[in-house]
């Protein structure tokens, strides 16, 4: 099986060098991509810089949308796999349930590459972020900002999710290092805008000035944040600091209302995936590649920089 | 044939004796004032001026929603498009609310218009397509979402004129703008309902669909009129969220429909059609309000808080029906 597999890769590289002169006849390179949600401006920015990397490369990508669901993502890499791609990458929705996509491309022996999140299953390489560092980042800059002591509220993404839970272990081991830091509530705002902004006013009622700082674990939920309390005019009085460096919240974070976020490489992701992906078709790879992306703080310091990205 | 039979849903009331009668007509009333009494000895920040504004401010759009629906179910119908319709709107306001781009009533109009439209094709399909309203608004929930998307490119719109996001933010009176239009909205729902005779049809159409056809009454428009009104009001709810949060969001909006739906039930409404007020809508939408505020406020945990607001919906809506 492996055999006639290997033999028929190298037929289609053999094609494809001989064709390279007649560029109409060439065959193309095919990658087929599949990402958790594009509805997530995240996912949607990781999208456009795997399309602006494939472009440049003269790749053809098929793009779908798994739309949070592990079921519909595993049948769209079947359908990779009958359509006979070079390549995959996956956008992994859940880290055991996309586990089978990452298998049967593999046993079908085309390489596949995730994306920003894991799988159960080791894919052909990796390339992303931790998000353990995002909140470590996150709630250093944070403690650093009331001078290590005071009282803290952390508003979580959706209670299960692997960013959710990474990032509160990253935050929580920085907690652990400052004993005067105290977490007085730690609620779900699921990631949203308005839910957060009602979050934050129910807090800001329960516990007024007692709150000394903010954490919420991506930018949605910190700007919702910061209308609350910005509406109430305590802004001045609370650290605020959140993750993802959505357009948003630079702007925000330009304008001095948002201390700080942090910077998750969309670009870098998109295109790093894009990168192994041709590498490990041209066989310049072997496997289990690991390529992590570093998350970086942003601050109103160095804001201008990430507003050029 | 005589409406007066349809005016009003309390006329079951009128009938039933003494003290029976008394719970019938207040007893979801009774439940919103036990869960605020609970709530008041729980913890001491619950019952303030500031914090009754904030649960009002924050139920108004789920209020606005809620009220929309009301019609739509008094006349046996169901929408389920309106959270994505929330989205559509939304984004499609916020597109025209940069800054130094247009006047305010520019997406004003748009999200209202919008709504109105999505009204006038969900009201078509279901009156001369004959197709179940269910399935109708199931489709919309999607296409809306879709477009929401399409518009926005999958980002939320952002930079929003100071003028816009005073409409969500702002205050009059020290009253904030979304409780006035929330308020407006009630006001003149319960005109329309109470006092019109496109009102009296409503019920009359949800209470025997056959009958009022037989009786002259226009039962397409009736409908079309429904579904209308349901889509506005959504367009309405989608500027305030979009003004409220300073941006439209395309994937704002997800399950409202669901809380919606929910305050209607819980204020009395039957899901069958023919019976039901505004009022009882607008303490149901209070219901869910106070429920979310008092959870937060009382620090509960994510995962009990979903379980404590199931139970708590269902039984305001059983202390109301066993009465």
């Amino acid at each position: 099986m492996k055999k006639i597999q290997l033999a028929s890769l190298l037929i289609i590289f053999v094609a494809w060098a001989l064709s390279g002169c007649n560029r109409n006849q060439k065959k193309e390179i095919v990658i087929g991509v599949s990402m958790l949600s594009l509805q997530s401006e995240f996912v949607v920015n990781v999208k456009d810089a795997m399309e602006a990397r494939a472009k440049e490369k003269n790749i053809k990508l098929i793009i779908t949308d798994a739309q949070l669901t592990a079921e519909k993502q595993v049948q769209q890499v079947e359908t990779f796999i009958s359509q006979k791609v070079d390549a995959i990458i996956l956008n992994p929705c859940e880290v055991e349930a996309s586990s089978p996509a990452v298998d049967k491309a593999k046993a079908a022996g085309i390489p596949i590459v995730n994306v920003n999140s894991e799988t159960k299953s080791t894919p052909n390489a990796f390339v992303g972020s931790r998000d353990e560092e995002a909140g470590e980042i996150a709630m250093e800059q944070l403690a650093k900002l009331i001078n290590y002591s005071g009282n803290v509220v952390i508003m979580d993404g959706n209670m299960g999710q692997a960013a959710q839970i990474k990032r509160s272990v990253g935050a929580m081991n920085v907690v652990a290092k400052y004993p005067n830091l105290k977490i007085i509530a730690e609620q779900t705002a699921q990631w949203d805008r308005a839910k957060a902004m009602t979050l934050m006013e129910n807090w800001i009622q329960s516990y007024g000035s007692k709150i000394n700082a903010v954490f919420a674990q991506n930018d949605e939920m910190g700007m919702g944040a910061l209308q609350a309390l910005e509406q109430v005019k305590l802004k001045s009085k609370v650290v605020l600091v959140s993750v993802d460096a959505i357009a948003d919240a630079l702007q925000a974070v330009k304008a001095g209302r948002l201390n700080a976020t942090v910077y998750q490489d969309a670009k870098g992701q998109g295109a790093g995936a894009i990168d192994i992906a041709l590498k490990l078709i041209k066989k310049e790879l072997t496997d289990k590649k690991e390529v992590l992306i570093p998350f970086k703080l942003v601050t109103i310091e160095n804001v201008n920089d990430f507003l050029k990205k | 044939m005589n409406f007066k039979k349809f005016t009003s849903p309390t006329h079951l009331i009128e009938n039933s004796p003494g003290i029976a009668k008394y719970f019938k007509k207040y007893g979801i009333f009774i439940a919103l004032l036990f869960i605020c009494i609970i709530l008041t000895i729980a913890t001491p920040n619950f019952l303030t001026l500031q914090n009754m504004v904030m649960v009002l401010r924050q139920t108004s759009i789920n209020g606005i929603l809620a009220i929309g629906v009301t019609f739509v179910i008094i006349s046996g119908g169901i929408d389920l498009s309106l959270g994505s319709v929330v989205a559509l709107t939304g984004v499609a306001a916020a597109s025209f609310a940069h800054p130094g781009t247009h006047g305010l009533i520019v997406p004003l109009l748009v999200g209202i218009l919008i709504g109105l439209g999505i009204g006038v094709i969900n009201g078509l399909i279901i009156t001369k397509g004959k197709v179940a309203a269910f399935i109708v608004t199931l489709g919309m929930m999607t296409i809306a979402r879709g477009l929401a998307l399409v518009v926005s490119d999958g980002r939320p719109v952002s930079n929003l004129s100071d003028s816009f996001n005073f409409i969500g933010g702002g205050a009059f009176l020290n009253i904030p703008i979304p409780i006035l239009l929330f308020a407006a909205v009630i006001i003149l729902s319960s005109i329309i309902l109470n006092y019109t005779k496109t009102g009296r049809y409503i019920y009359a159409v949800g209470g025997n669909e056959n009958a009022a056809k037989a009786s002259g009454i226009n039962v397409h428009s009736i409908k079309m009129f429904t579904y209308i009104m349901c889509s506005g009001l959504a367009g309405l709810a989608g500027i305030v969220l979009a003004s409220r949060i300073t941006t439209g969001q395309p994937n704002a909006g997800v399950a409202y429909e669901l809380d919606a739906i929910a305050a209607v039930v819980i204020g009395g409404t039957s899901l069958s059609g023919g019976a039901g007020k505004i009022i009882g809508t607008v303490v149901g939408a209070l219901i869910i309000g106070v429920i979310n505020n008092g959870l937060d406020l009382l620090n509960i945990t994510s995962y009990s808080q979903q379980i404590i607001k199931g139970l708590i919906i269902i039984g305001a809506v059983l202390l109301d029906r066993k009465n």
